[in-house]
């Protein structure tokens, strides 16, 4: 290919470089969004991943029972009977409470056997062989990591107030670790390290141990066999770092969530960049006609189109990879955030830049870019030599294959409901329906714009307007690039609307479960930082002091915990529940009048939806828990509706509970008031009983309510977020359009000027049409819309979390779409309105 | 060119029993039914017409831009109808110069480049490309304005650097649509007389489309398109 077919290409570029910044800003946009989730999910990721290989350092294998731990005498046993490399854990998360907000997972080691398996506690070095007389002998000794003491601004010597377990403690900082590694470092950062006796005492857990980890040589299953055989019923053996499997699985939905969401981003991406090639190659039909004249070959003035393209796409994509990386950080945040609220304590400090993610935002963006171009490069190729087809003709080619775009539209959208239709769980298939449908719509619009079109010029002229039909026509006739805006402006609308849609219907259903679960009128529980990872536990003391409390008639308690099951590792509740409460209980599956007593009576469980979507259980089925008693296998007596936990729950009565595990703790208690009592002066009462306690929460219904939804709504605020960015690439995009738009019909307007149309009427003329192109963008996008956030509803968060959500429409984010739609249109043709109206019509009509 | 074929003529172009007509809406409108026409080599042959007749879409055939529905296009004896739509490029590249009304030059181009852009298409580039570059710069009498881009030049210094690119490249074959359609009278006129001057006598082949009366006086031949067949006319009758 001649290079000057490139520069001629080009260069036309480099003289319209408002459109050319607002292609790169598209496409970098577009990328940045994408890499910035990716980076932020695998920074949160990589974080957890470090921190938990940190911890199992070199340990093969690991002994464990529930967060109730099992008894020591277990490795007493193990370093007799089965002389392996072992060294015990006790382990519990505390909150500090000088740091509100903050928790830290105490590590309890045995100094002189942690050295077989971890080496930043103790080992070889002086350092840290400094620490152990004091680590040994001094009550409520822990050691900090440098940076983390750094970070806390605490020193050797110094105290810190702990809340574990329930109750208040001190503890105090004897000794510095200086980690030796990046691993070390990143592992210390949310640990703080005790001896195994000191942990006990903090965690409640007294003569008891979380776990035993092995380090097994190459005579593993020889080792293993005999290991076995020394535990206990209720303590298993497994692999070492599962847990950080386990993790990755139970995060994954909410991260493949936001990947797509970023990727809705990418695609709007896609319409801008085939938009701005639309355009450029429209504006340029003579130039392609001279050079086909002159000989150049379609595959030539393809290549220089695509060229040109991939030129822009490479400089949107840097641009894109630096914004990415600025970006990622914020959410980072966010998304560290909701895993604390949701899922497990996260310490990430910054943002890790994964070469991956970087490569993933290059491929993205280059192909984005060349697959966008591909259709005007085609064209491109297309136009005649010396450019003799007239743009009537182009137009009404466009008309002409209106049809067969209308016909492959619903053939999309049929090929989506197929797909929605079909059994499975697969979420890349709801994805690909959720993308069919968007590509279906897509393909509608310009003929949907022509049906719409036809009849307003008419109606308009009617009612006396002279430039009201002028600006529907113009709309009309340029139906090649009309079209393509309205189909992008509607794809980030119909997103808004979806994504609003959906999250709505989630609040609402979770506000209406709140009403209905919490019952009780007060509620005094641990705080939600601990007791969202099932460690926070109450003084158990504390509960006939509150049930003794003047005007309190009834109480209900909960725990959660981790615990072991056939399923895997699960989260396991004991209610002790009024019979008001029970009334709360939404059952999908099973009948109250009989789920109840089968329950309480028959040591039967109940499960919440998800946990029955995730594991394919229902009422019948039998789930085997590894109790404190050995391995129980309990009947699933209900199936219930719960928005706690995406993974699930499985649910006992607190008299099974009782039977078969060690641990009085509760999480929670609800109070009752009587039928007249003063609510206010029964709270005040109940914080008397408590104190001045901040290990302790004490909440009205309404306040728990809120703080519920508080969390709700702070995890939703990525989603809120990214729906912002689809927004702005969007408009980047329609702005980009309309300027070509409006630029192109220069001559047109310049007539007008020249027999005599005012500059206002030709702001007027301007903003009507970008106006009417944002009104009918914004009314396209209210059935996507709402066919997104149904496909949203009930495909992808089913198939994502196992939740069922009642749909709720706010007619008022509809109105609030359509007029997003039209603000933006009408925002984005401001600048092409001055342009036009400041124009010489003498300078406009010569140039032509 | 005429339906009467001449003897022991050189011919460089023959059109055999075209048919061409092209789609208006519902109906087809029917420009060429059976044209039979022979174009000899090293001559200026006017194609003169009314509006609408089909003057341009006979350039386009002989061109190889369009193909007939019916009949063949021989152009030194290969006929461009058995050939693809890459081949036809390729040999128009390599074998046509195209002037037309509205100059078409490449406005992100500048004179120089816009000149190099045919023989860097057939492959001509380095020392070779400037030198051809120049001289038909200098034939033109624009050596001073090579590196002006066209939207500097008058409408007549476009023209010539139009005329100068359709024969950078040493063309079989040079084909006019109304190359002083957009200039005024003197202006045309200078026109005219540069395209005779650098083809009359080399042994190039130039084929004109115009309304230009003036143009007659530079011409071998004249034919006229009437209802798609071409009458040979007298020079000088109007």
């Amino acid at each position: 290919m001649s290079p000057l077919l490139g520069v001629a290409v080009w260069r036309h570029a480099l003289r319209h470089p408002v459109q050319l910044a607002l292609a790169v800003l598209g496409i970098a946009l577009g990328v940045a969004v994408v890499v910035s989730i990716d980076l932020a999910n695998g920074s949160a990721l990589r974080a957890f991943e470090l921190s938990a290989e940190g911890l199992a350092g070199r340990a093969t294998h690991a002994i464990e029972a529930g967060p109730a731990g099992f008894p020591e005498q277990v490795y007493v046993d193990l370093r007799l009977g089965a002389r392996v490399p072992a060294a015990p854990v006790v382990q519990g998360h505390v909150a500090l409470l000088d740091h509100p907000g903050r928790a830290l997972l105490l590590l309890g080691v045995d100094p002189f056997a942690d050295h077989l398996v971890r080496s930043f506690v103790a080992g070889p070095g002086e350092a840290r062989a400094g620490h152990l007389p004091a680590l040994l002998t001094q009550p409520g000794a822990v050691l900090l990591s440098v940076p983390l003491a750094r970070a806390l601004g605490v020193g050797k010597g110094d105290r810190l107030a702990l809340r574990a377990a329930g109750l208040r403690v001190a503890v105090t900082v004897v000794g510095l670790l200086e980690p030796a590694d990046e691993l070390a470092r990143q592992t210390l950062e949310g640990v703080m390290v005790a001896d195994v006796s000191t942990a006990q005492e903090v965690l409640g857990l007294v003569g008891r141990l979380s776990r035993i980890d092995l380090a097994l040589g190459p005579d593993g299953p020889g080792d293993l066999e005999r290991v076995r055989a020394l535990l206990p019923p209720g303590v298993s053996l497994g692999p070492a770092g599962s847990r950080a499997t386990v993790l990755d699985q139970m995060t994954r939905a909410f991260r493949l969530n936001l990947t797509m969401l970023s990727l809705l981003a990418l695609l709007v991406g896609v319409f801008l960049i085939y938009n701005t090639m639309t355009f450029s190659v429209v504006q340029r039909r003579a130039l392609f006609g001279t050079l086909r004249a002159l000989g150049a070959t379609r595959g030539e003035v393809f290549a220089a189109v695509q060229g040109e393209a991939l030129l822009v796409g490479a400089v949107g994509t840097a641009l894109g990879l630096m914004l990415g990386v600025v970006l990622a950080d914020a959410f980072l945040a966010l998304v560290t955030r909701t895993i604390n609220d949701l899922y497990f304590t996260l310490h990430v400090r910054a943002v890790h830049v994964e070469w991956l993610s970087l490569a993933k935002g290059v491929a993205l963006g280059v192909l984005a870019t060349a697959a966008a171009a591909a259709l005007p490069a085609r064209e491109a190729t297309r136009i005649p030599p010396r450019a003799t087809l007239a743009r009537s003709t182009l137009e009404s080619g466009v008309r002409r294959r209106l049809p067969a775009a209308a016909l492959a539209g619903a053939g999309m959208l049929g090929a989506s409901a197929a797909l929605l239709a079909l059994p499975g769980r697969s979420l890349a298939v709801g994805f690909l329906s959720l993308f069919g449908v968007i590509l279906g719509f897509t393909l509608l619009t310009p003929g949907a714009l022509v049906l719409v079109l036809r009849p307003l010029p008419a109606w308009l002229g009617r009612a006396g307007s002279v430039l009201g039909p002028l600006a529907v026509r113009g709309v009309s006739a340029g139906l090649s690039r009309t079209g393509v805006a309205v189909a992008a402006l509607m794809v980030a609308v119909a997103t808004t609307v979806g994504v609003g849609v959906m999250v709505d219907s989630f609040r609402r259903s979770v506000a209406v479960w709140l009403e209905q679960t919490l019952r009780a009128d007060i509620y005094v529980s641990a705080p939600t930082a601990m007791s969202a990872r099932g460690g926070g536990s109450l003084d158990p003391r504390l509960l006939p002091r509150l049930a003794a409390v003047p005007g309190v008639e009834g109480t209900s308690t909960a725990r959660t915990r981790e615990a072991l099951s056939s399923l895997g590792p699960i989260k396991l509740s004991a209610y002790s529940l009024n019979p008001s409460s029970r009334r709360g209980f939404r059952f999908l599956e099973g009948e109250p009048a009989t789920v109840w007593p089968e329950l309480e009576e028959q040591e039967r469980a109940i499960v919440s939806e998800s946990f029955g979507y995730r594991h394919g259980v229902g009422r019948g089925s039998r789930i085997t828990l590894t109790t404190d008693r050995g391995e129980r296998e309990l009947t699933v007596a209900g199936v219930y509706r719960d928005y706690g936990s995406d993974r699930g729950v499985v649910a006992v009565s607190r008299r099974t509970y009782d039977r078969y595990w060690d641990d009085p703790g509760v999480a929670a208690i609800g109070l009752y008031a009587g039928r007249n009592a003063d609510l206010a002066a029964l709270l005040s009462e109940v914080r008397a009983v408590v104190g001045v306690d901040d290990a302790v929460v004490v909440q009205s219904n309404r306040d728990l309510r809120q703080a519920s939804l508080a969390v709700f709504d702070r995890t939703f605020a990525i989603t809120y977020a990214l729906r912002g960015l689809v927004t702005l690439v969007a408009f980047v995009g329609v702005l980009s359009a309309l300027m070509a738009l409006e630029l192109e019909r220069g001559r047109e307007v310049a007539i007008l000027r020249a027999i005599g149309a005012t500059r206002g009427q030709v702001w007027g003329l301007v903003l009507s049409q970008t106006g009417l192109l944002g009104t009918l963008a914004g009314l396209f996008a209210v059935p996507l819309g709402l066919t997104l956030a149904l496909i949203l509803i009930r495909v992808i968060n089913c198939r994502s979390f196992g939740w069922t959500l009642d749909v709720h429409l706010d007619p008022w984010l509809l109105v609030q779409a359509v007029a997003l739609a039209v603000v933006a249109a009408i925002a984005a043709g401001l600048y092409p309105a001055r342009r036009m109206a400041g124009t010489s019509p003498a300078r406009a009509l010569r140039e032509e | 060119m005429s339906d009467t074929t001449p003897e022991r003529r050189d011919v460089l172009v023959s059109l055999r029993g075209v048919h061409k007509g092209y789609r208006e809406g519902d109906r087809e409108r029917v420009v060429f039914a059976g044209l039979d026409a022979e174009i000899e080599r090293g001559r200026v042959t006017v194609l003169l017409g009314r509006s609408g007749t089909g003057k341009s879409t006979l350039l386009n055939l002989v061109s190889g831009i369009d193909l007939p529905d019916a009949g063949e296009v021989l152009v030194d004896g290969r006929s461009l109808t058995a050939l693809g739509e890459r081949e036809r490029t390729l040999y128009r590249r390599r074998h046509i110069g195209f002037v037309f009304q509205f100059f078409n030059l490449v406005q992100t181009l500048t004179v120089r480049e816009n000149l190099r852009l045919p023989l860097e298409l057939n492959g001509v580039r380095g020392a070779q490309a400037e030198s051809a570059v120049t001289a038909r710069l200098e034939q033109v009498g624009l050596a001073d304005r090579g590196e002006s881009f066209p939207d500097q030049l008058s409408g007549g210094e476009q023209q010539r650097v139009a005329i100068a690119r359709a024969l950078v490249h040493d063309p079989l074959l040079l084909l006019a649509d109304e190359p002083t359609g957009n200039l005024d009278g003197e202006t045309g006129r200078g026109v005219l007389e540069l395209l005779a001057r650098l083809v009359h006598g080399t042994g190039r082949t130039l084929v004109m489309v115009t309304h230009s009366s003036e143009a007659e006086a530079y011409a071998d031949r004249c034919l006229v398109l009437v209802d798609g067949r071409l009458q040979e006319r007298e020079r000088g009758a109007v």
